[in-house]
């Protein structure tokens, strides 16, 4: 019987730092097939295992087209990722997965899609991002709103002037608060400041939202009383998981494994669950 | 000592046969079982029982009515090691064989519980470790003619007779055990131990004593309307009188033999290079359970945790393996040292 929670070695060959307390980590298997056929979709998440100090679920944050690696862009705030952070390329971790849902990709085809992230929760989204690049056609108006606490803890920030100058893509940004004398074109507030400027309507488009719950909360909130539907908004839930095959049973969220059923799920989903039980995302 | 084959019958031994065990050739008959299996049986320990490895067929305890902990320990494992690893990524997988074990004396709720165990562990990405057990395991059941203090199965339709999941399950019919064969296993088994089979007629006899036990339950937890009943009341006032009850110990959860969760750690050896991954029970009563990086706690309110063990039993495992999450085996009830009862939880919300 195959065995589903034995990792697969794999190969740290990049390692970029992102921030102060995130890197993105470029990865692919050992085992050249076992790379060779493996692919996610967008908003997929990998088991990653430090030996000898456990195992973590992390979203995988690369450009899905990409067969030959793949990358996790890591928060350095638990066991599992700030021994991550000791490790140098050409080390060792163990990876299984891709496990959980994937953000909508075929219902968004021909549609405007909404992206608001917040801190790290753009990692699970740049695959997104990337894939509404590559495949542009198939896509309406993009656009990207990103919160972060300092201009400091922005993720891909190199990366932006790539998507801002795609056709019809719209990306604004905001932070908490400006540390320092630093220079700051951009707002400053929570996410959901940046609503006062975005263009999006409910009108033909979908949502996709990752951040701390307590954001989303405020996101989604929000988004319901410019008229957007529970239908259409789309949330990337984080829980603790052991297994990330709906055995070990701590994902739960009323009946809902958020490592099988999640982690992406429509609100509409998880609207029918008691809001005690969402853990912070409240729906009023 | 081998036990005369009853002569009087020409029907062949099959699934749905009947046999009698006397009382007086059980310990034969475990003795038998031994030979080819390891028998996991109740056996006294102080003033209660527990599920133990049989060494001796005269341990076997029939008379018990529940056991401290439920059959599920030698299925899922309290601890189980997943694999060994070197530092490098190289992996050694535990050896899966094992002996062919038969579970001996197995009440209805506990084998209720076991089937939906195996919808847990069995469905999609099967767990190896838990299938590697329960492939090997028999199940020898025993109908319930004597019921606990704490017991309310009746009401769930899950005891205090069994309709199915066994190999053979037996009922206590006075000087001897009515066996009835639910599996190919079973029809060996009753083949090679050489037990008489009995007239149909004794059926009438198990069915009086079974009937008997039924008025014997002095809980219950009625399912009517029961969805509706939690939906409608996540906020009646029990719940604040659990918060200031329950010490969230986890107890409830540990003795339950429906509770699948586990946690995952690494244990590494003293050269630091090489380990195992183990697994361990885990309890959704404990601070921990939901913690991820950074201490967020998603359920750090205790009410959030005993409602999610209340809701879960009662509410979700519905949706997930189409079935309820109690069996009403009542030792949730036995082991809470604040003698908080699921039973009642419901009585009360129901304003009885």
């Amino acid at each position: 019987m195959l065995n589903p929670f034995r990792p697969e070695p794999a190969v740290i060959k990049e390692i970029k730092k992102e921030t102060h307390d995130t890197t993105t980590y470029t990865l692919t298997f050992k085992d050249a097939n076992i790379q060779a056929d493996y692919f996610f979709q967008p908003g997929q998440f990998n088991m990653i295992t430090i030996f000898g100090i456990g195992e973590a679920p992390i979203s995988i944050s690369s450009d899905p087209d990409n067969r030959s690696s793949f990358q996790h862009t890591v928060r350095h705030v638990g066991n599992v990722t700030n021994k991550l952070a000791t490790l140098q390329e050409g080390a060792i971790v163990g990876v299984r997965g891709p496990y959980g849902t994937g953000w909508p990709i075929d219902l968004m085809q021909g549609k405007n899609v909404l992206i608001v992230a917040g801190g790290i929760g753009l990692a699970p989204l740049r695959p997104v991002i990337l894939h509404l690049i590559k495949h542009r056609a198939e896509f309406g108006k993009v656009e990207i709103l990103y919160g972060a606490r300092t201009p400091n803890d922005m993720l891909y920030t190199d990366q932006y002037a790539d998507w801002s100058r795609q056709d019809r893509f719209r990306v604004l940004f905001t932070v908490d608060r400006i540390t320092g004398d630093r220079q700051w074109p951009h707002r400053v507030g929570v996410v959901t400041t940046l609503f006062q400027e975005m263009e999006s309507t409910p009108e033909n488009t979908l949502v996709l939202t990752c951040g701390p719950e307590i954001m989303m909360q405020f996101v989604v909130k929000n988004l319901l009383q410019r008229g957007f539907n529970q239908q259409q908004i789309y949330v990337s839930l984080e829980r603790r998981m052991n297994c990330g095959v709906r055995k070990c049973g701590k994902c739960q969220i009323g009946p809902k494994f958020v490592c099988r059923d999640g982690p992406v799920f429509a609100l509409a989903e998880l609207a029918a669950l008691p809001e005690e039980t969402l853990g912070g995302v409240a729906i009023e | 000592m081998a036990i005369a084959k009853h002569l009087g019958f020409n029907e062949r031994i099959g699934i749905g046969s009947l046999a009698l065990l006397p009382k007086d050739h059980l310990y034969d008959f475990v003795d038998q079982l031994m030979e080819e299996f390891v028998v996991v049986g109740p056996v006294a320990k102080g003033s209660e029982f527990v599920f133990s490895e049989i060494r001796d067929p005269e341990q076997v305890r029939l008379d018990y009515e529940t056991t401290i902990l439920p059959p599920k320990k030698v299925l899922h494992r309290p601890f189980q090691t997943l694999f060994s690893f070197r530092e490098d990524g190289g992996i050694t997988e535990e050896e899966r064989i094992n002996k062919r074990q038969v579970l001996f004396g197995v009440h209805p709720c506990d084998v209720h519980a076991i089937s939906i165990l195996d919808k847990a562990y069995g469905s999609e990405y099967p767990d190896p470790y838990y299938m590697a057990h329960r492939e090997q395991t028999l199940i020898i059941a025993l109908n319930c003619t004597q019921v606990g203090k704490n017991c309310f199965c009746h009401s769930l339709d899950t005891g205090p007779s069994l309709k199915e999941g066994y190999d053979l399950l037996l009922t206590d019919l006075g000087c001897s055990y009515l066996v009835e064969v639910g599996s190919e296993s079973g029809t060996g088994i009753v083949e090679r131990t050489g037990l008489a089979l009995a007239p149909r007629v004794k059926m009438v006899e198990k069915e009086k004593r079974l009937d008997n036990a039924r008025k014997k339950f002095r809980k219950r937890l009625l399912t009517q309307g029961l969805h509706e009943l939690l939906e409608e009341n996540f906020r009646h006032p029990i719940w604040e009188e659990l918060i200031k009850s329950c010490l969230a110990c986890g107890s409830c959860t540990m003795v339950c033999p429906t509770c699948f969760c586990y946690n995952v750690v690494d244990k590494i050896d003293l050269s630091l290079k090489s380990g195992r991954r183990q697994r361990e029970w885990d309890s959704c009563m404990l601070l921990e359970y939901a913690q991820v990086a950074l201490g967020h706690n998603f359920r750090r309110d205790r009410d959030a945790r005993i409602k999610q063990r209340i809701y879960h039993k009662l509410l979700y495992y519905e949706p997930q393996f189409g079935t309820l999450g109690c069996v009403g085996c009542g030792r949730c009830i036995s082991a809470c040292v604040k003698k908080i009862d699921i039973t009642e939880i419901i009585v009360r919300m129901r304003g009885e």
